[in-house]
C-alpha cells in the first residue's frame, strides 16, 4: 500500500482530467441552460439551483419547461415527474458506478451529489485503471471540478443572455451530445461498451413514440438489456 | 414559496433519491456482478440514445439547427477524434464548427 500516492495526489489528477474537453463541453452546454433560465423569466438563484442540485441537462430542461412562469403547460406535478423522469439514468449509472467508489463504507456516499453524465462517463472509463485507494479521490476531484465550473457557466450564462442569440445557443447546446459522441466512439473498441452503444441507438427511434419525459430510459432500457443479454450468451457459450 | 421554486426542490430531492437508491443497492457488489453489467449496459444505451435523439430529433432549441447541419457537425467531430487520435478538445472545436459552417451555408 505505501507504493499508492498519497490521496490528495489523487484528487489533483481528478481536477486536472476535468479541466479540459469535459469542462467545455459541459460548460458551453451548462451556460445556454443559464441564458434559457433567463429568457424564462427565472432568477440567478433558480438557475444555479437547477444546474447544482438538479445537475443533469435533460431533467434541468424538462423542469424549466414545465416551471418556467406562463408555460403552457406548467405546474408543478408535471414538472418534477418530468425532470425525474428524464434524469432516471442516475439510478442504474449510480448502481454502475457504486462498486468503483469503495465498496461498502460510507465513503462512497460523498460522491452522492455528483452522479451525473459527464463524471459517470469519464469515472467509468477511469476508475478500472486505477488502484482502489485512488478511485474515490479521483472521482471526488473531477466531479467537484465538473459541478464548480457548471455552476459558474450556469451564471455566466444567465448573465450573459442578452448577448447570447438563438443560434449561438442552439450551437453551444450542441456541444454536449457531440462530447458524448467522441467519448463513445472512443469506447467502442470494448466489446461490451460497443453493443450497448449500438444497441442505444437502435433502440433510439422507440423514445419517439414513448411520452416525452419517459423516452430516454425507455430506449435506454430497451438496447441496455438486450445488449447485456446478447454478450450473457456470448459470454457463456 | 413560488412554484418554480417549489418545483425545483421537489425535483432537487427526487435527484438526491435516485442517485442515493442506486448507491444504496449497489455499493456492497462487486464490478463484475451480473446486475451491475446490466445497470451499465442501461447506463451507456441510454447515453447512446440521447446522443442519436440530439442529432436525428432533437426537441427545443436544438431543433432550429438543420439536420444537414447536425449531422456534419457529428461527422466532422467523428473525424477529427479518428484523425487527431482521440484528441477530445480539437475534435469537439471541429464538429461545432462544422455545425456552424453548414448552417450558415443553408442561410439558418
Amino acid at each position: 500500500m505505501s507504493r499508492l500516492p498519497p490521496p490528495s495526489r489523487s484528487h489533483r489528477r481528478g481536477v486536472a482530467e476535468a479541466l479540459g474537453a469535459p469542462a467545455i463541453a459541459m460548460g458551453v452546454t451548462f451556460l445556454a441552460f443559464g441564458a434559457a433560465v433567463r429568457e424564462a423569466g427565472l432568477a440567478l438563484p433558480w438557475a444555479l439551483g437547477a444546474s447544482l442540485l438538479v445537475y443533469g441537462m435533460a431533467g434541468q430542461l424538462v423542469l424549466l419547461q414545465f416551471a418556467a412562469p406562463g408555460a403552457a403547460h406548467g405546474g408543478v406535478v408535471p414538472a418534477v415527474l418530468g425532470a425525474t423522469a428524464a434524469n432516471a439514468r442516475f439510478l442504474p449509472m449510480a448502481v454502475a458506478l457504486a462498486p468503483w467508489l469503495g465498496g461498502a463504507g460510507w465513503r462512497r456516499w460523498l460522491a452522492l451529489p455528483f452522479i451525473a453524465i459527464t463524471p459517470w462517463a469519464a469515472a467509468m472509463r477511469r476508475l478500472p485503471f486505477l488502484p482502489a485507494a485512488e478511485r474515490l479521490p479521483w472521482f471526488l476531484g473531477f466531479a467537484l471540478a465538473s459541478w464548480l465550473i457548471a455552476g459558474a457557466a450556469t451564471a455566466a450564462g444567465h448573465l450573459l443572455a442578452p448577448h447570447l442569440d438563438p443560434a449561438a445557443r442552439a450551437a453551444l447546446l450542441f456541444a454536449n451530445p457531440l462530447y458524448f459522441a467522441l467519448l463513445m466512439a472512443g469506447d467502442l473498441r470494448l466489446p461490451p461498451a460497443r453493443r450497448a452503444i449500438l444497441a442505444g441507438v437502435l433502440a433510439a427511434p422507440a423514445a419517439l413514440v414513448l411520452p416525452a419525459a419517459w423516452s430516454l430510459l425507455g430506449a435506454g432500457l430497451l438496447g441496455g438489456t438486450a445488449a447485456f443479454l446478447i454478450g450473457r450468451r456470448r459470454g457463456g457459450a | 414559496m413560488a412554484a418554480p421554486d417549489l418545483a425545483l426542490l421537489l425535483a432537487a430531492l427526487a435527484m438526491l433519491a435516485l442517485r442515493g437508491a442506486g448507491l444504496l443497492v449497489a455499493g456492497a457488489l462487486r464490478p463484475e456482478h451480473p446486475f451491475i453489467a446490466w445497470a451499465t449496459a442501461v447506463s451507456q444505451a441510454t447515453l447512446a440514445a440521447f446522443v442519436a435523439l440530439a442529432v436525428l430529433a432533437p426537441v427545443g432549441i436544438l431543433a432550429t439547427v438543420p439536420l444537414p447541419a447536425r449531422l456534419a457537425g457529428l461527422a466532422a467531430g467523428l473525424l477529427g477524434f479518428a484523425l487527431l487520435r482521440g484528441r477530445l478538445l480539437p475534435a469537439l472545436g471541429l464538429g461545432l464548427g462544422a455545425l456552424v459552417a453548414v448552417r450558415l451555408a443553408l442561410g439558418g
